[in-house]
């Protein structure tokens, strides 16, 4: 198995965007391209649900032709919610392998055009059915993770709270977030209840968006270091535990065992913030945190751009926005940028980054680690 | 299969953001069964839940419904569960869930007689109507 290198990273800005969905999943992949000047052999892509949300199918091929790449090998790749960071797994096999040499892996997603209970629909389609027919949502599962996690000491409602503020406050620093503004304490505590305990601002938001990464065999000084994935029981009443995620933990282990190094080698990290609370919970299940003091590491600041360990430099989910498909790649393209000292108002110190991507709601988990070797 | 009347709480909440098909507020609770079976519950209300709350559980059409014990009726299920009669338990409980279902139903009107015999002498088996 041979290394994989990070040669191009880029995003366009996440929000409501008036392009379509090739379009933006074109920007992204062409800026791409531009920075890394070459000619991909591979394309991989992703996109979480186009034949619902644009009425577009075929999309490998269908990105492919728009790239002026028709002639390339080209797959769709999709693990709901991560499809993102599984793309770019699939992109790590195939250089990996040794069968191809430069991967162009390019994610994207079009939804705010979409009435809003429209979107909770299609998104709840990755649940499983019998708890759909409950009138399960994504707000609603997650909603009784956070009131398993309250009652057991894991994370208290201040907690979530500060999450979401510290991530609008990295949001308003991030020229490519939906959201630049900061939130108040105040602001998120009085939002309107979701799924009680889950507030509005909880919450992710309704993002349109693309991230491509390019993936070469020829080091680049920026190694991705190791990849694993965590799967877990469609259905959330079947697991062991509604605090922790099988999946991150299963995804973090393989993870750190192909990267040969633990999470106190990680200086920043991208977390899977689809709600507040997953940012406290899956600090844990990573282990970059012992279980139960994640929450003490929110209140002491230690995950703001200038603490020990910053999470979601970008805003993460909350605040720089959640365009599905495209979020896995967004998170990878932020460490990209963080590493190699192109992450402009937001800049923090490291050289090993950690993403982390849930796939539903914890079923299909990954953890990517990039490493600036130069 | 035969469920027993009740289970214990793991979690719940209330969606104010009701999906297609349900009138918010949307009360869900997960509740686990003796033997460990876990189930997804519709409910009145989640104010009076706590994680590790035994609560009522019935089955109507294939849908399953939880609903809070009072205290009478907690205490009266733990003497019982001391090893005296687990089936007059089972007929206190299935005769609660049923009083509290009937009194939803009825919108408040008077309680049917003990025994589970309904005031027009027929058994009551039709799923709760949401109040629109």
């Amino acid at each position: 198995m041979r290394d994989v290198w990070i040669s191009a990273a880029a995003m366009t800005r996440f929000g409501r965007r008036s392009e379509t969905l090739v379009d933006l999943m074109a920007e992204a992949a062409l800026e791409a391209l531009r920075e890394a000047d070459c000619q991909p052999d591979t394309l991989v892509v992703t996109a979480m649900a186009p034949e619902e949300f644009v009425g577009e199918g075929n999309f490998a091929s269908h990105v492919g032709t728009y790239l002026g790449l028709s002639h390339v090998p080209a797959i769709r790749v999709e693990t709901a919610t991560s499809s993102g960071a599984a793309a770019l797994y699939a992109g790590f096999v195939l250089i990996a392998s040794g069968l191809h040499q430069r991967v162009l892996v390019v994610g994207g997603e079009k939804m705010t055009h979409v009435s809003t209970p429209r979107v909770s629909e299609i998104i709840s389609r990755v649940i499983d059915p019998h708890e759909r027919s409950y009138g399960a949502t994504m707000p609603a599962l997650a909603a009784i993770v956070a009131r398993a996690a309250l009652a057991k000491g894991l994370i208290a409602e201040t907690d979530m709270a500060h999450v979401a503020v510290k991530n609008h406050a990295n949001g308003a620093r991030n020229p490519y977030a939906h959201f630049q503004w900061p939130v108040t304490l105040e602001q998120v505590m009085s939002s309107r209840v979701i799924a009680d305990p889950l507030r509005l601002q909880h919450c992710c938001p309704i993002s349109d968006g693309a991230a491509a990464v390019l993936l070469t065999s020829d080091p680049t000084g920026l190694k991705l270091a190791g990849m694993g994935q965590g799967t877990d029981y469609l259905a959330v009443r079947y697991r062991n535990s509604l605090t922790g995620f099988r999946a991150t933990q299963n995804a973090a282990k393989a993870a750190f065992a192909m990267a040969g190094f633990g999470p106190e080698r990680v200086q920043v990290a991208e977390i899977h913030d689809a709600f507040a609370p997953f940012e406290i919970l899956s600090l844990e299940d990573i282990g970059l945190f012992p279980q139960g003091k994640a929450t003490k590491a929110v209140q002491n600041g230690e995950l703001t751009l200038e603490g020990r360990l910053p999470v979601n430099p970008s805003g993460g989910l909350k605040a720089r926005g959640h365009a599905l498909a495209a979020t896995g790649l967004a998170q990878v393209v932020e460490l990209a940028w963080q590493l190699t000292g192109r992450a402009v108002g937001r800049q923090v110190n490291a050289r090993v980054g950690l993403a982390h991507s849930i796939g539903g709601m914890a079923t299909n988990n990954w953890v990517t680690l990039v490493e600036q070797v130069a | 299969m035969e469920i027993s009347g009740y289970g214990s709480v793991l979690s719940y909440t209330t969606l104010m953001a009701a999906p297609e098909g349900f009138k918010p507020p949307l009360h869900i609770a997960v509740v686990e069964l003796p033997g460990g079976a876990r189930i997804f519950c519709h409910g009145k209300e989640t104010r009076a839940l706590r994680i590790g709350r035994r609560v009522a559980i019935e089955q109507v059409d294939g849908v399953f419904y939880f609903a809070s014990l009072g205290i009478a009726d907690r205490v009266s299920m733990f003497w019982k569960r001391r090893g005296a009669a687990p089936e007059r338990t089972r007929e206190a409980v299935k005769s609660a869930v049923k009083r509290f279902f009937s009194v939803y139903n009825n919108g408040g009107a008077a309680p049917p007689p003990e025994n589970g015999a309904t005031s027009n002498g027929e058994e009551k088996n039709e799923r709760p109507v949401e109040k629109r």
